[in-house]
């Protein structure tokens, strides 16, 4: 029993690639899953994927001048998703849309030109590549990488946590206060983009932007704190990637999506079982008796 | 925004505040008293809300200027329920603690103190039954309390109300009446926009008129009376309604 589990949970990390693969996973989800909360808790989950799209033309820039150089891609990346979100949010002050029509219209833009700027340069292997990652071939400057702008993330988040509470549930409190809205938003945009960079060596674009939103929607079937939304997200994101990567080396399957399909069953399993507002939590549900103690 | 070092704590010098291209308060010039409560009327598109966020620093002057002698940290605004994301996982004593947060800075954690007079503050708003109870489960006037009792978390000492009263129970007018006029008793500066005479009556230490573009501070009892300092009011043209004028 113990060589059976020793076989299938632990000896697969005596290879390096899947050490490496291991450590740039358990990174991303420390700092992906508390930016999906609150992109969720901001009626913002779609932006993910758009800021996703934004980084596109970067990464494809960056590979055309420099080949499969993760630095180059990831300035590349970087440079672009700010670009596009300045862009959307300068449009929508300008004609007074509302932030998500201008985020859409460049993101659509965005996606063509890196589509374009990749099939240019490139081959449909490249481009599958960009679109979709590899978390097996992390190399240690890759995995450096990752673990930086992750650590960057993190520390961040942490120092403007409590504006980015205030400003998501009382924007005018926030401003009343002397500190710009527009400030902690544009801080905030800047770190999705950056983790959006990081993950897409791993995840791909397209997929990178799984692993910030579906441990952050699964969360909200389990706790209604935020810490608590952030604390289960964090550990769904690492779980997902640990058994997305056993999964994907025992049977021989891609691993970003084995990891983001597996972070989508636990989606569905809690939409099911979960704690809260899922179907058996709305069947089991009986109100209180008047005079009875709150619930703490 | 200019900060004095003596006279009353809010000052406002032949102000005029514009939304867009339109100029909506021209040549306001008047103080507001400290440890006092004023009240702002005025019909609806007068210019109540420009005139706070005139205050608040968050509509630029076009000309003249607000005196305030009020740090950031201790200027609170409670606008109009709506603006609070109810959706957001927040309880009440967390909502009422994020009062603190101004002056307390970003990355310090709260000490026992702090949660000591969150719990009092919420005794005093009646609402310590419902401490851990999500915000978007409350009922308006429970939210309103909570809204309050940030405020106090915060030692407010200018305080301005957008409509504090509106849809909230009587229970809730009577607690939120006595703690602003606790408050207002310990010194600090309070402007709330009412549009009832009878909270108006029971409120208000002094009164500013909106109208026509112009402020003009009177009396309440003059209010009450129809009479304003530069045109006779009466009060349903001031946006203000009713059952009596005591």
């Amino acid at each position: 029993m113990l060589a059976l589990l020793d076989a299938w949970l632990l000896a697969p990390f005596d290879y390096g690639f899947m050490r490496r693969a291991l450590v740039a996973g358990l990174a991303l989800s420390l700092a992906a899953p508390p930016l999906g909360v609150f992109l969720m808790l901001r009626g913002m989950s779609l932006i993910g994927d758009a800021m996703a799209h934004a980084i596109l033309p970067g990464v494809a820039l960056g590979f055309l001048l420099a080949g499969f150089s993760l630095p180059a891609m990831s300035l590349g990346g970087v440079l672009s998703g700010l670009l596009v979100a300045m862009l959307a949010g300068g449009v929508s002050q300008m004609t007074g849309h509302r932030e998500d029509s201008a985020m859409a219209s460049f993101f659509l833009i965005s996606l063509a030109a890196g589509v374009m700027l990749v099939s240019l340069g490139g081959s449909s292997v490249d481009l599958t590549h960009v679109l979709f990652g590899s978390v097996l071939a992390v190399d240690s400057t890759a995995l450096l990488l990752i673990a930086a702008i992750s650590s960057v993330i993190v520390v961040t988040l942490a120092t403007i946590f409590r504006a980015l509470v205030v400003e998501s549930l009382d924007p005018l409190f926030l401003r009343g206060q002397g500190v710009h809205a527009s400030l902690v938003h544009g801080i905030f945009l800047g770190l999705l983009v950056l983790n959006l960079t990081a993950g897409f060596q791993t995840l791909g674009t397209l997929m990178a932007v799984g692993l910030m939103m579906l441990p952050a929607t699964t969360a909200r079937f389990w706790s209604q704190r935020l810490e608590g939304l952030i604390g289960i997200g964090i550990g769904i994101g690492m779980a997902a990637n640990v058994c997305g990567l056993l999964l994907s080396y025992h049977l021989s399957i891609p691993s970003g999506p084995a990891i983001i399909l597996f972070a989508g069953v636990g989606y569905l399993a809690s939409a099911l079982f979960g704690r809260h507002h899922s179907l058996t939590a709305r069947l089991r549900r009986r109100a209180a008796p008047l005079g009875a103690p709150e619930p703490h | 925004m200019a900060t004095p070092t003596e006279g009353p704590r809010l000052q406002l010098d032949d102000l005029q505040l514009a939304q867009g291209n339109r100029t909506v308060l021209q040549h306001v010039d008047g103080a507001f008293r400290d440890g006092a409560i004023t009240a702002l009327v005025g019909a609806n598109g007068t210019g109540k809300s420009t005139l706070i966020q005139g205050i608040m620093g968050l509509l630029k002057p076009v000309a003249g200027r607000v005196r305030c002698r009020v740090s950031k940290e201790r200027r609170a605004w409670l606008p109009q329920q709506l603006a609070l994301d109810l959706t957001f996982p927040m309880s009440v004593e967390e909502l009422v603690m994020t009062g603190s947060w101004p002056s307390h800075g970003a990355l310090k954690g709260y000490c026992a103190a702090h949660y000591r007079r969150g719990r009092e503050v919420m005794a005093r708003l009646g609402i310590s039954h419902l401490a851990h109870r999500p915000l978007g489960e409350l009922s308006g006037g429970q939210r309103q309390r909570a809204l309050i009792g940030r405020t106090l978390m915060q030692e407010a000492e200018l305080l301005l109300l957008d409509e504090p009263f509106a849809n909230v129970d009587a229970e809730t007018v009577d607690v939120l009446t006595t703690v602003l006029r606790d408050m207002a008793d310990s010194g600090a500066t309070l402007i709330v926009v009412l549009h009832d005479t009878e909270q108006l009556a029971r409120l208000a230490d002094e009164v500013v008129v909106l109208s026509h573009g112009h402020a003009h501070w009177t009396s309440t009892e003059a209010v009450l009376k129809g009479h304003g300092p530069a045109s006779p009011v009466a009060p349903m043209s001031l946006g203000l309604s009713g059952v009596s004028a005591c």
